[in-house]
């Protein structure tokens, strides 16, 4: 004979007991009203527990996280977006300067390679003239052109980057409080 | 349109479909609600946590690996989220606190005239915001979330047994405390 204690009415409220069990404690709810009262009240509380509901909640607070959700993963993007153009142009720029220098090694080199007769003798003249071209690029007045040229773009892609972190900054800041 | 599962939604989402997202979020939002109110006490607070709780998925969703449901998966940072919101307020938090072995005394929470004065349903509801928190979380994900003792346990990081230990304490505790006023006599 199993002791009906709390635990065991819960169970027998929660069907977790076997039938056996089941039938011990129906014939003690029988016999004892102090049992059959504690077992009915405990029925009443989760009978009213199990009809809660739900709390509602203002009815704008979707469309406000939304706004916040969207407006975060469209930051990122802006800013792969600024990064891929800035890293174009300075490929671009690398390109415009390689290109300059391969032309300006040709026109330097083109008269002794129609007077070269072998292989070996036209590729030591371009090389030579690619080492000048770039010689004279990189050297006095080439050199600060281009490393001004660098340093500009580089500090105007640090102030836009900058601008842009402190703006979506901003932006989450103001999404935390909806 | 047929109702989409969490799993598709979330497909959707990752797929960079955010707006989708709407749909968890009016899915889950109310009865999170509902268990944070009670958990904090607070109705301002809660929304404020419960808007952190889906931020913090959503962020999250890529770590989601569909192991166990999502509305588990969701539920343990609203509850989690909602403990540490207690416990950097210095609350009580009776997580790490106490232990399941300990006590609580409802009766203190009310005087017998309130109670006379209250309907069944009523009195009822109002306890469950009375009960610890973590008693609390048990009551309204069970009944509320109509979510299993596993799913609980799951959630909580406790054991199965302990969820129904805490299940049971607390409708003792409310049974009693009905016991011993004229509500019952009334009922029965």
């Amino acid at each position: 004979m199993i002791q009906i204690t709390d635990e065991i009415l819960n169970k027998y409220l929660d069907g977790e007991l076997n039938r056996e069990e089941v039938e011990q404690v129906k014939s003690a709810l029988h016999n004892s009203e102090d049992f059959q009262k504690k077992f009915n009240v405990l029925k009443i509380v989760h009978d009213n527990l199990s009809i809660v509901k739900e709390d509602e909640l203002s009815p704008g607070f979707t469309d406000k996280l939304m706004k916040q959700i969207l407006k975060r993963s469209t930051v990122p993007k802006q800013q792969k977006y600024f990064i891929a153009s800035v890293v174009t142009f300075i490929t671009l720029l690398c390109l415009v300067i390689f290109g300059l220098s391969i032309s300006a090694m040709i026109s330097a080199t083109s008269s002794s390679i129609g007077d070269s007769n072998s292989v070996f003798d036209s590729v030591s003249g371009l090389s030579g003239g690619l080492v000048k071209a770039l010689q004279h690029l990189f050297s006095g007045a080439g050199l600060s052109i281009i490393g001004s040229i660098f340093s500009l773009i580089v500090l105007i892609s640090g102030y836009f980057f900058f601008e842009m972190q402190k703006r979506s900054k901003a932006n989450l800041g103001n999404g935390q409080h909806l | 349109m047929r109702n989409l599962s969490d799993q598709e939604i979330i497909d959707s989402v990752r797929k960079g479909n955010d707006s989708d997202y709407s749909i968890i979020v009016n899915r889950y939002k109310n009865k999170a609600f509902s268990m944070l109110k009670r958990m904090l006490k607070n109705e301002f607070e809660s929304e404020e946590v419960l808007q952190d709780c889906f931020l913090k998925a959503y962020k999250s969703l890529v770590n989601f690996k569909g192991e166990s449901k999502f509305s588990t998966w969701f539920y343990r940072i609203v509850y989690n989220t909602a403990l540490t919101r207690l416990s950097s307020q210095k609350r009580k938090t009776e997580s790490e606190m106490t232990s399941v072995e300990d006590h609580f005394n409802l009766e203190s929470e009310y005087g017998a005239d309130e109670i006379e004065k209250k309907d069944m349903k009523e009195f009822i509801h109002d306890l469950i915001s009375k009960l610890p928190e973590r008693y609390t979380a048990i009551i309204t994900m069970f009944y509320l979330n109509e979510m299993s003792i596993e799913e609980i346990s799951e959630v909580m990081g406790i054991t199965v047994t302990n969820v129904k230990v805490m299940l049971h304490r607390s409708r003792n505790s409310l049974r009693d405390l009905i016991l011993k006023t004229k509500l019952a006599e009334e009922l029965l």
